[in-house]
């Protein structure tokens, strides 16, 4: 017992020794990033117009935040400016997951268990896909105007699609064996979508969330832009009006470091415990 | 056993044909053909004949996978029209959930049926037990070789109670060595539990070592070609001893030589 113990504790601090370095070698192009960026501002280079110092950056915030309460915060005070477009930014986010996802999802395993309806899904599909979601954006604001609806709704078209798609590929390469094996031990229809093609679909679901929030992020940003009034992308797009170019860095640079942590602590651990926990994908050992 | 003078019969086939539509040339495939058999309760009847024979077919047809529109099947007394619980199935290969541990696969059926947790664990472990699993019953399929996850398919079939065992070759995937402890596994399990069992297979020495019968089947459209009865003590049914009881080889040479008949009719 106590030498099996001994043995998994060893794995699990190899393990976890292993990923520190594997850390520590994708920091190395940040550091030296920021290196050079430090660097810049001293021997002045590049003027402060262009780039300015990190020092201008960090102080942005304070800038945007001036007069803003901890409570104010949670409560979108208008004095919170950046923190609101951040908000507003990620509520959309999850606003356009908690519906698109289980849409995708839903409307994908439909699709994958019905060969007529994937057939009537498949072009509009293929045809949704092609254009890109940035390309929707002048046509929403003549329906919707410029706002909420607009953003979500260009949101929307990318995570859908993808969530679609992919579940609906899952669920067709899930393996015929193991919904024949459920409806022999006596499983109904919703036995066979719950325990066989949902999960025998998720290492699919997955990507296709991840691609989903990964490409949906990148349009929500050009869509706020020029569509919207509030979030990161009009941050950004205002700043460069007003020529504050140390508030269009603070802005790009979070939507790099927002899109990093998402993917690193939600979707990256998700894909952990459950797909590889399964061994449905696989891993270099 | 022995005074057990009136035999049930639990699966009864009659006039069972069943043609594929082929999409391609237009032209059926005609799969199966007028069979007939019946399997009383507590046998263990194999079924070997040449490969593309319609062996798979009948057990699709039997397990309610695949309807059937020429004929009939009952088991039990009752008409198949899909697939149930009464008749489990073992096939070849991939066919335990990956995402379900061992002890969850097991239980799969008796969850579908609605049994309490608690009575269900106790059941699932004795199966467990019985195949020999004890300890593994939180690993996952990827963590087991392939005569494991065999053996775990055996235990979510059985641990569910059908009235008859269908299996499709089940230890056709897995090494020789493997597959004689599988096999002397199997026998004795069938002694414990007195299954009513239809074996597919298409090796000779597995359908003589583990059945009481074996139906031949003539090349494709498959026909019940002949029945060999094997009167080898269920107890002496140990590779060991078999090779060497003239009612093992009796019976093994005898279906060897029926199967043969197919094949080389096949060649020329
Ligand atoms: N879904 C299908 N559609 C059309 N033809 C099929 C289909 N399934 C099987 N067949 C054909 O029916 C015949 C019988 O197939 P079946 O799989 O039942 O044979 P088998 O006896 O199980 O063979 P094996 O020993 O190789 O497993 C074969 O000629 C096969 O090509
Ligand atoms: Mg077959």
């Amino acid at each position: 017992m106590s030498a099996a113990a001994t043995t998994f504790m060893a794995g699990r601090m190899g393990l976890d020794r292993k990923r520190m370095r594997g850390i520590g070698l994708g920091a190395i192009p940040f550091l030296v990033l920021l290196g050079a960026w430090e660097l810049n501002t001293f021997m002045g280079w590049l003027k402060p117009v262009y780039i300015p110092p990190l020092r201008a950056v960090v102080d942005a915030v304070f800038t945007l935040q001036e007069g803003c309460s901890a409570l104010g915060i949670l409560g979108m005070h208008e004095s919170c400016l950046f923190t609101n477009h951040i908000l507003s930014s990620l509520g959309r986010v999850g606003l356009g997951l908690v519906v698109g996802v289980p849409l995708g999802i839903g409307l994908g395993v439909l699709a994958g268990m019905s060969r007529r309806l994937s057939n009537a899904m498949e072009p509009v599909g293929v045809f949704a896909n092609a254009i890109s979601g940035i390309a929707w954006v002048p046509l929403a604001i003549v329906w919707f105007g410029v706002g909420w609806f607009t953003t979500l709704f260009i949101l929307l078209n990318t995570v859908f699609w993808l969530v679609f798609f992919n579940t609906l590929l899952g669920v067709r390469s899930v393996p015929r064996t193991y919904e024949h094996s459920v409806l022999t031990l006596g499983g109904n229809r919703w036995h066979i979508i719950s325990q066989v093609y949902i999960p025998g679909a998720l290492p699919s679901i997955v990507t296709g969330v991840r691609m989903g929030i990964g490409f949906g992020w990148r349009a929500l940003i050009a869509a706020e832009m020029i569509g919207g009034n509030t979030g990161l992308g009009f941050m950004i797009f205002v700043s460069a009006n007003e020529y504050k170019v140390e508030e269009v860095f603070l802005g790009v640079l979070l939507i790099g470091i927002i899109w990093m942590v998402t993917d690193r602590i939600i979707l990256v651990p998700l894909e952990k415990w459950t797909i590889e926990r399964w061994g449905l994908v696989w891993r270099p050992s | 056993m022995e005074g057990n003078a009136v035999m049930r019969e639990k699966l009864i086939v009659e006039g069972l044909s069943h043609h594929y539509p082929d999409e391609y040339t237009g032209m059926d495939i005609h799969a199966l053909d007028n069979v007939n058999l019946k399997v009383t309760e507590g046998e263990f009847a194999a079924v070997v004949g040449p490969s593309g024979c319609g062996k798979t077919t009948l057990l699709n047809i039997l397990a309610g996978l695949l309807p059937h529109k020429v004929g009939s099947v009952r088991v039990d007394g009752h008409e198949v029209k899909g697939p149930g619980p009464d008749r489990g199935v073992v096939f070849q290969e991939h066919a335990i959930l990956p995402w379900r541990t061992v002890e969850r696969n097991i239980g799969h059926g008796l969850e579908i049926q609605g049994l309490p947790a608690p009575e269900r664990k106790r059941r699932v472990q004795e199966f467990v037990d019985l195949v020999g699993l004890t300890g593994f019953e939180n690993r996952y399929p990827h963590e087991l070789s392939g005569g494991m996850k065999q053996r775990v398919a055996l235990a979510r079939t059985l641990c569910a109670n059908p009235v008859v065992m269908l299996m499709d070759e089940p230890f056709a995937a897995v090494d020789a060595q493997t597959r004689i402890t599988l096999q002397e596994e199997l026998n004795r399990i069938a002694i414990a539990t007195r299954k009513t069992i239809l074996f597919i297979t298409h090796n000779v020495d597995e359908a003589a070592f583990l059945g009481d019968r074996c139906f031949i089947f003539t090349r494709r459209p498959g026909k019940l070609k002949a029945t060999v009865k094997i009167n080898l003590p269920r107890e002496s049914r140990v590779w060991k001893n078999a090779v060497a009881d003239p009612a093992f080889t009796g019976a093994r040479d005898e279906i060897l030589s029926l199967v043969r008949e197919e094949v080389r009719d096949d060649d020329g």
